[in-house]
């Protein structure tokens, strides 16, 4: 490995060494505060470190991972979002967690690692890697509170399910590879591409990836875990499954496909088409009645990755990167409300019990009347109503959809849209109603940190900031692209 | 100073943001300098701007300045950017510069609310909507203020909500204005479907290309636009919204009467007049709008009782006139008319509060009197807004605005007889009932103890404006006394000048001008000699079965609230009740319904149980793999 290679891979070493710091530290001197603050810096760090890594010219590093301006893009998306999830940790495990908070940072390290090789992978291997990475961290930081048996319950089903999403992943990959002797997506791709019509052994192989690519996405009929999950695991934990983890996964789906045209291969459409429809529909019906918060903004999260794969079928490659723009833009203004969403549940948690059914928010406004416009403005974005960053995404996702004249699916969106509604608007007519007395006495008012306060507010002025001026986000994200 | 643009529109909605966000723990005092600082800072800009705009214009006469692109996607492409030319700079002035004086008033008026600071978050709101409105550079964001406006409407009419009243007059003025809006955003619609872009400036270029005069799609463009015009600026058939709107504090209806809302109509019409020469039906309909609102409700004001409401029927019978300005093509009285109508209208209102105020809430005239001495300054200066609204000749800056509309009604080319005699017999109704108000008012017996003497914060608003109007109409001149066209010539770069056509007949002009000018005083002296001198002689007739019928009619405003009633709401909440379960309703019932089955039919996927979920996912993967096979 030459040094400037080194150099670019900059960002991704530097996540790497954090952890590994982290974990001497705790060795020495066991603090919480001491051990957020170093993962707070190693992070900023690695930030710090994209736009060197930009400037260097060379892009791939050896066969598995490539650092483009893709890449980066999601590196920093992936780095600025888990820091917004651990400062709020802070608060979250010292009020619900007695036992060692410290290795909490250690494993959203590790995890934040694993979705960033993600997003550079370019070969099977890496992907792998990064998977396991993600994967692993993840099993135990679900479980984190160890005290709790929804806790247990959720880190273990999601253990027994992702070993079986990965088996069907690897096994695709194994079907592929015998089929084409590559691993590698660029090589993989053309391949595919040149051959007139792709065989049987290898369609089905990409098929079961799409079965590990749709797990881990949470889409409808692979989505089953999310909800238990989401429930189960600290909020700030849900916020890092719902935001992070997914967004890597993404990544590389787009990257994967990206020398590949979905929309001519009629199974695959068909299959994709298929999964994001179930999604739109299940995941808003499922949310309809739901008095759980974390559960509903679960569903929510599958409606959400039904509408995003919308615009992923509208344009995937080189000649057409619409799609995947609009996908980006709203994978972007998604992080912002899912995670300002589950930092206020987490805000309103108590030492015994998490702030989860939707009467907990009752008359929050007359309480907290900045908490509640935060939570709202988030509400209003997931339900995308203009001058919020949800509006102009999913603007992009339908005008890519009907670009492509994919009618029948931006039909469907629209629906769903309108189902969405109801749900997100339920919490804030709850918020805003006037609460009962004896409600007051319920309800002890939790106090918000200066760090928690801040970084809920720096995203409720994203949110807006990115609804009312998106040219500068959609500028990044379309270089950002153009290099797929 | 231009670069400074942005600021104008932003400072009120930064003020709102405030009031909105810390107004109770702002207190009264700051809650008050940030409400009238931001909106005088801003009027204190558009000055600045408006004198460099007068010493040196700018390229092309307009200022355009593009902040950043919301949306750019194909041909739809959406600027944040306002557009400074002549026209929008004297509504900027007029909204900024009597804004201001109506939220300094307002400081005074509104000392006692408990919900002070709502009230300029509402205010300021108002004020950036509006600004919002007439500095749009595109139709979106003109739309944007446009709805801005209608809510803030809504919430300051209802803004004592605690009484059920002001909350109906607040969803009347709403609902009424909406179905005005509904027609102006198909009208919209049907601009971008025509010429595929937003940009006013860039219709406006297009269209003389596109269609020819009287083209059907023009036609029909510009009679939706009207529509939402007509709901906004409350004229025939919408202006029973106005009235009740009285129901807002008293600085509210200044508000809403002089600098803003009322007026959007007028400048929407002003703003589009390149599409409007190109449908002259549409025109005369303008025309024929204004003409007959005029007359009606200047009949409806000569009854009222409540001081507010004889204004408010001015405001509806003012706007009539620049309305048929508009209709006739004199683009630049009208403008004129508006601007000496809000430093006026704003001044009346103002003078209506501080005599309400003055009276223990006490609004209907008849219980009032006397108050010339109590109140020396609200007197005099309400004595010349109301001079100024009856347009006494000469002296008043009215006569100046108003008689240039009644000549164009006239002599311009969309102009005839009938028009010009209608606004002439406007006139002389308007002379009859402002001075039957002053009258009833000032004079005679003083019947309620003056319980609130204004302080400076309530004199200085009214002395300005009065100023303005008394001396504002001297910076355009008719063609008989002068012909000193300084406002006209200002505006020539944003709308076409007319006074070529117009002033070649000078003898028919004097007759006209002195026949307005005789008609107004003879107005004033019959007024006099019918409330003060011998007011039997209006009793007398009033108790007669016609005369009590006429004046029940004219109280009523001629009756539309009655009509409106029985041919929209009663019909309405007739098909309304009667087709409760009709099939229609059952689709809706059926919806929720079907949403429900589904909710419980995926809930019942979600068990819990992990041999289910990997069960879900096997079946997902087999089905899959089926499609592959199959296809």
């Amino acid at each position: 490995m030459t040094a400037s290679e080194i150099l670019k891979m900059m960002p991704l070493i530097i996540v790497l060494a954090t952890p590994l710091i982290t974990m001497l530290i705790i060795a020495l001197h066991r603090n919480h505060l001491t051990t957020m603050i170093v993962s707070v810096i190693g992070l900023v760090l690695a930030i710090i470190a994209i736009p060197y890594s930009k400037a260097l010219d060379l892009t791939k590093i050896g066969e598995l991972l490539i650092i483009d301006n893709y890449a980066l893009f999601y590196f920093l998306l992936i780095f600025t979002a888990t820091i917004a999830i651990i400062i709020p940790s802070y608060p979250y495990l010292e009020m619900r967690f007695k036992g060692n908070r410290e290795e909490y940072y250690l494993l959203i390290l590790t995890a934040t690692l694993g979705s960033s090789v993600l997003a550079a992978s370019t070969h099977f291997v890496s992907f792998f890697l990064g998977l396991e990475i993600l994967s692993v961290s993840l099993y135990a930081l679900i479980s984190y509170l160890r005290q709790t048996n929804e806790g247990i319950e959720a880190g273990l089903k999601y253990l027994i399910l992702a070993a079986v999403s990965s088996a069907f992943l690897v096994f695709g990959m194994a079907l592929i590879y015998s089929q084409t002797g590559k691993m590698e997506f660029n090589a993989l791709m053309q391949f595919f591409s040149n051959s007139s019509k792709l065989n049987l052994i290898s369609i089905v192989g990409l098929v079961l990836m799409i079965v590990g690519f749709g797990f881990k996405l949470a889409v409808v009929p692979f989505h089953t875990w999310s909800p238990d999950v989401y429930e189960g695991a600290p909020a700030p934990v849900s916020a890092f499954i719902a935001s992070v983890s997914k967004g890597g996964i993404l990544a590389l789906l787009f990257r994967f496909f990206s020398q590949y045209d979905v929309l001519n291969s009629k199974p695959l459409f068909l299959i994709f088409a298929l999964l994001a429809v179930f999604s739109m529909f299940g995941g808003n019906f499922l949310a309809l009645l739901q008095t759980n918060v974390k559960r509903l903004l679960a569903y929510s999260s599958i409606a959400h990755f039904g509408y995003i794969l919308v615009a992923f079928l509208a344009g995937n490659n080189a000649q057409n990167f619409k799609g995947v723009e609009a996908a980006t833009f709203y994978i972007v203004s998604y992080f912002i409300t899912i995670i300002g969403a589950f930092i206020v549940v987490g805000i309103f948690s108590t030492r015994e019990r998490e702030a989860m059914s939707v009467s907990d928010y009752r008359g929050l406004y007359w309480r907290h009347p900045w908490l509640s416009v935060a939570f709202s403005a988030m509400l209003f974005s997931l339900a995308g109503i203009p001058l919020t960053a949800g509006f102009i995404g999913k603007y992009y996702v339908l005008a890519s959809g009907i670009d492509n004249q994919l009618w029948t699916l931006v039909i469907i969106l629209i629906v769903n849209s309108a189902l969405g509604v109801y749900y997100y608007l339920r919490i804030v007519v709850e918020m805003f109603s006037q609460p009962e007395e004896a409600a007051e006495t319920k309800h002890p008012s939790p106090s918000v940190g200066v760090m928690t306060g801040l970084i809920l507010a720096v995203l409720t002025i994203a949110l807006i900031w990115l609804g009312v001026y998106p040219t500068g986000v959609i500028g990044a994200i379309k270089i950002s692209v153009m290099g797929l | 100073m231009y670069d400074f643009l942005w600021l104008v529109p932003t400072l009120p909605f930064l003020g709102f943001l405030i009031l909105a966000l810390f107004g109770k723990k702002l207190g009264k005092t700051l809650s008050a300098f940030v409400g009238v600082g931001s909106i005088g800072i801003s009027a204190l800009i558009t000055i600045l701007i408006g004198i460099r705009f007068l010493s040196s214009p700018p390229e092309g006469d307009a200022f355009v300045q593009t902040l950043w692109t919301w949306i750019a996607v194909d041909r739809f492409n959406v600027n944040i950017a306002l557009h400074l030319d002549a026209l929008s700079l004297v509504f900027t002035f007029v909204i900024t510069f009597v804004g201001f004086w109506i939220h300094l008033y307002s400081v005074e008026y509104m000392a006692d609310d408990e919900s002070f600071s709502r009230f300029f978050a509402y205010m300021n709101l108002f004020v950036g909507a509006m600004l919002l409105l007439v500095l749009g550079d595109n139709l979106l964001l003109l739309y944007l203020g446009w709805e801005g406006v209608g809510l803030c409407s809504y919430l300051l009419i209802g803004f004592w909500y605690k009484d059920s009243a002001n909350g109906y007059a607040a969803r009347k003025a709403f609902i009424v204005t909406r179905v005005g809006d509904a027609a102006m955003a198909i009208g919209l619609f049907l601009l971008f479907y025509s010429f595929g872009t937003l940009n006013i400036q860039e219709i406006l270029t297009q269209a003389p290309q596109t269609w020819s005069v009287g083209n059907n799609l023009a036609v029909i463009a510009t009679l939706l636009l009207l529509g939402g015009a007509v709901g906004k600026s409350a004229q025939l058939p919408l202006q029973v919204w106005l009235p009740d709107a009285m129901a807002g504090p008293t600085p509210t209806s200044a508000l809403i009467h002089a600098a803003t809302m009322v007026t959007a109509g007028v400048y929407l019409i002003a703003r589009m007049h390149g599409i409007y020469e190109l449908a002259p039906v549409s025109m005369f309909v303008v025309a024929i709008v204004g003409a007959a609102t005029l007359l009606i409700a200047g009949f409806a004001g000569l009854t009222q009782v409540d001081i507010k409401r004889v204004l408010a029927y001015s405001t509806i019978s003012q706007i009539g006139y620049m309305f048929l300005a508009l209709g006739v093509g004199a683009w630049s009285a009208a403008i004129f008319h508006f601007m000496i109508h809000a430093f006026f209208k704003a001044l009346l209102f103002l003078g209506a509060g501080a005599i309400i105020l003055a009276q223990h809430h006490e609004q209907n005239m008849f219980k009032m009197g006397g108050l010339a001495k109590a109140l020396p300054v609200t007197f005099w200066t309400f004595l010349i807004g109301s001079g100024s609204l009856a347009a006494l000749p000469l002296v008043t800056a009215g006569f100046y605005s108003k008689d240039a509309i009644i000549w164009f009604a006239w002599s311009a080319e969309g102009g005839n007889i009938y028009l010009w005699a209608a606004a002439v017999f406007g006139a002389f109704i308007t002379g009859f009932y402002t001075f039957r108000m002053v009258f009833v008012t000032f004079f005679g017996q003083q019947k309620i103890d003056v319980s609130h003497f204004p302080k400076w914060t309530i004199h200085v608003p009214l002395i300005v404006l009065a100023f303005f109007a008394l001396f504002g109409g001297f910076i355009e001149l008719p063609g008989t006394m002068g012909h000193f066209t300084l406002f006209s010539d200002f505006l020539k770069s944003a709308l076409p000048a007319m006074e070529e056509v117009a002033h070649e007949n000078v003898s028919l002009e004097y007759f006209s001008q002195i026949l307005t000018a005789v008609l107004a005083l003879v107005s004033v002296y019959l007024a006099y000699v019918l409330y003060l001198k011998k007011p039997q002689i209006v009793t007398n007739f009033t108790d007669t079965g016609f005369g009590k019928g006429l004046q029940q009619f004219f109280l009523s405003g001629l009756g539309f609230d009655w009509l409106y009633e029985r041919l929209f709401i009663r019909p309405y909440v007739w098909i309304a009740r009667t087709n409760k379960r009709d099939f229609i309703d059952l689709f809706y019932v059926f919806l929720p319904w079907m949403s429900r089955q589904f909710h419980y039919a995926f809930s019942y996927t979600q068990s819990g149980k992990v041999r289910r979920y990997i069960l879900g996912i096997a079946l997902g993967a087999v089905v899959s793999i089926t499609i592959v096979v199959i296809l």
